[in-house]
């Protein structure tokens, strides 16, 4: 295999050992994944077993006590969430994280203002279209509807021309308009080389766009592989429905 | 944003254009009185706009700016004065070297903090740098120092004129027409979604820190020639930011206009009371007022009323196009 086959081989994303305990809460506990290239893998498991801190520990928002973290490549455990962000990766909150006080467009300029300038002002326009929020272009971001509000957070990821975007639970409690819009963008990013981490608790959605489903429990993957064969698998189902006692 | 689509700007332009040629033509047709009232009311919108850098733009409030001011005032008085002897042209610079010193060192740990434990920080910056001045022999201490005197106001008055200027300009172009100005204004509305676009904002709120006081120290250095004598309380006072932070408040926070507006605005109220009481104590009781009425009425301040105006009418026009709300 050469060596350019090797890279593109590799996995964009590779997460080993990951450990954060928040005093005595073990947030995550030795969290082992992995991304593929262009792959869309669905992350699900009960509240509270680290998904979203795995989000944050992956894009340096917080400092891992443990474990290696390679994006693309590189090493990136324990390194400034800019320095990540400006390497390739993107994400989203899931509690909308907007620029308020900026219009819907400013926002989306903000996310190209370092970095990826040069024809920042065609991609906004091209983002507004691709997520059609044109007619609320020069809305404040917080006059926005709950779903614009995800659509316009996921619209900055957008911009920052990444090649991996985490989405933490981006179509949770929007209108099914706004989630067809969401899902056709993800599909259409992908076909340019886009990678996705999605956190999803609508197993419809999981269903329809992810290629690989990984499951969290407690801080750690219990299990990860295609939809059918995760909804088959008793331990997984125990996870999210319980145990019996 | 070189590439913003054009909107029409001309009644904008042509007022400022006016604006202008009134402030030029100012001093031919005052006497020396409201000449002296005019340079104040230019000092302190200048003032005003610095603060509202970090203040309005990047949303850390600074109670301690007026040590910016006042080392901006020190520095030229010590270098016009024996052994230097410096023109007052030179002093100026140096004045804005010695005020980034003192900013990149003392932002760098402080802007760490945020809302009220930054304002803390900085306040108590300012109130050590008046100790400082009080007990030093070079400073003058507590006497103060006396600078050459210059009994020009016009020269003054073009002075303060040329500096708010030259504010309002870097203001608008870093702020309102910048990838800088989206990146500070970012960092206000939500700080770790700026660090997750790639925005190092550790180092964005150092730049706009240090050009807020730099600017700052401008102000205080032809404050110190114009008045001729300064002392500590006189220039690094805590009343000189709370003066500040009202009038941004009162003109619009973040906005590149209100400063301006809050800055004449309550200056030429302080020089009207001061003109028929004779002191200034009632203007206190003004500016407790002003803070009121500004957040029960005035969130935005008075060129956020201008804006809501255009926003609410924009709604109006929006609602009677869909013919109701939208799903929220």
């Amino acid at each position: 295999m050469s060596a350019s086959a090797q890279a593109s081989a590799e996995p964009i994303l590779l997460v080993r050992g990951l450990y954060k305990h928040f005093g005595g809460i073990k947030a995550t506990n030795g969290v082992d994944l992995a991304v593929g290239r262009q792959e869309i893998a669905g992350l699900i498991g009960p509240n509270g077993c680290g998904k979203s801190t795995l989000f944050s520990l992956v894009s340096g928002t917080v400092a891992p006590d443990k474990g290696e973290i390679r994006f693309d490549g590189r090493a990136i455990a324990g390194m400034s969430a800019h320095r990540i962000a400006r390497l390739g990766l993107a994400r989203t909150f899931q509690i909308p994280a907007l620029f308020d006080n900026m219009s819907v467009t400013e926002n989306l300029l903000a996310a190209a203002a370092e970095g990826h300038w040069p024809g920042a002002w065609e991609r906004a326009a091209e983002t507004l279209s691709l997520l059609k929020l044109e007619h609320v272009a020069d809305n404040r971001a917080s006059d926005l509807s709950g779903g614009q509000q995800k659509l316009l957070e996921f619209g900055r990821a957008v911009m920052r021309q990444a090649t991996l975007i985490l989405l933490d639970e981006v179509t949770a409690g929007v209108h099914p308009n706004i989630r067809k819009i969401i899902l056709e963008a993800i599909a259409s990013l992908r076909e340019r080389g886009v990678s996705f981490l999605v956190i999803e608790h609508d197993m419809e959605m999981v269903r329809s766009v992810c290629d690989r489903i990984i499951v969290m429990d407690s801080g750690r993957v219990v299990t990860s592989g295609a939809f059918e064969d995760i909804v088959r698998n008793s331990e997984v189902m125990q996870t999210y429905l319980g145990r019996p006692q | 944003m070189a590439a913003q689509p054009m909107k029409s700007r001309w009644p904008g332009l042509l007022l400022l254009a006016v604006i202008a040629v009134a402030l030029v033509a100012l001093p031919w047709t005052v006497n020396n009185y409201w000449l002296r009232v005019a340079t104040g009311a230019l000092m302190w919108a200048g003032l005003a706009c610095s603060w509202n850098m970090l203040g309005g733009y990047a949303g850390y409030i600074n109670f301690g700016h007026s040590a910016f001011f006042g080392l901006g005032a020190y520095v030229t008085a010590f270098l016009m004065n024996d052994p230097f002897g410096l023109p007052f042209l030179v002093t100026i610079p140096a004045g804005m070297v010695v005020t980034a010193v003192f900013a990149v060192v003392i932002g760098a740990p402080t802007l760490r903090l945020r809302g009220a434990y930054f304002a803390i920080a900085t306040w108590a910056f300012a109130e050590v740098l008046i100790q400082f001045a009080s007990a030093m022999d070079f400073t003058g201490g507590i006497g103060g120092i006396g600078l050459p005197p210059f009994l020009n106001e016009r020269f003054f008055y073009f002075a303060m004129f040329g500096a708010a200027a030259l504010t309002y300009l870097v203001a608008w172009a870093l702020f309102e027409h910048s990838r800088f100005g989206l990146k500070v204004k970012a960092l206000r509305d939500h700080e770790p979604a700026a660090e997750a676009m790639g925005i190092n904002t550790a180092l964005v709120k150092l730049q706009t820190f240090v050009l807020s006081a730099v600017t700052a120290s401008v102000f205080g250095a032809i404050f110190a020639y114009w008045v001729t004598f300064i002392n500590p309380k006189s220039v690094f006072g805590g009343d000189i930011t709370d003066q500040m932070v009202v009038m941004v408040l009162l003109g619009g926070l973040g906005t590149l206009w209100g400063p301006a507006i809050g800055g004449v605005a309550l200056f030429v109220v302080n020089r009207l009371i001061w003109m028929h009481w004779g002191d200034t104590a009632f203007y206190i009781a003004v500016l407790g007022a002003a803070i009121v009425l500004v957040v029960l009425f005035l969130p935005n301040g008075i060129a956020g009323l201008f804006v809501r105006r255009k926003a609410n009418a924009l709604e109006k026009a929006a609602g009677k196009l869909v013919g109701g709300g939208g799903e929220r």
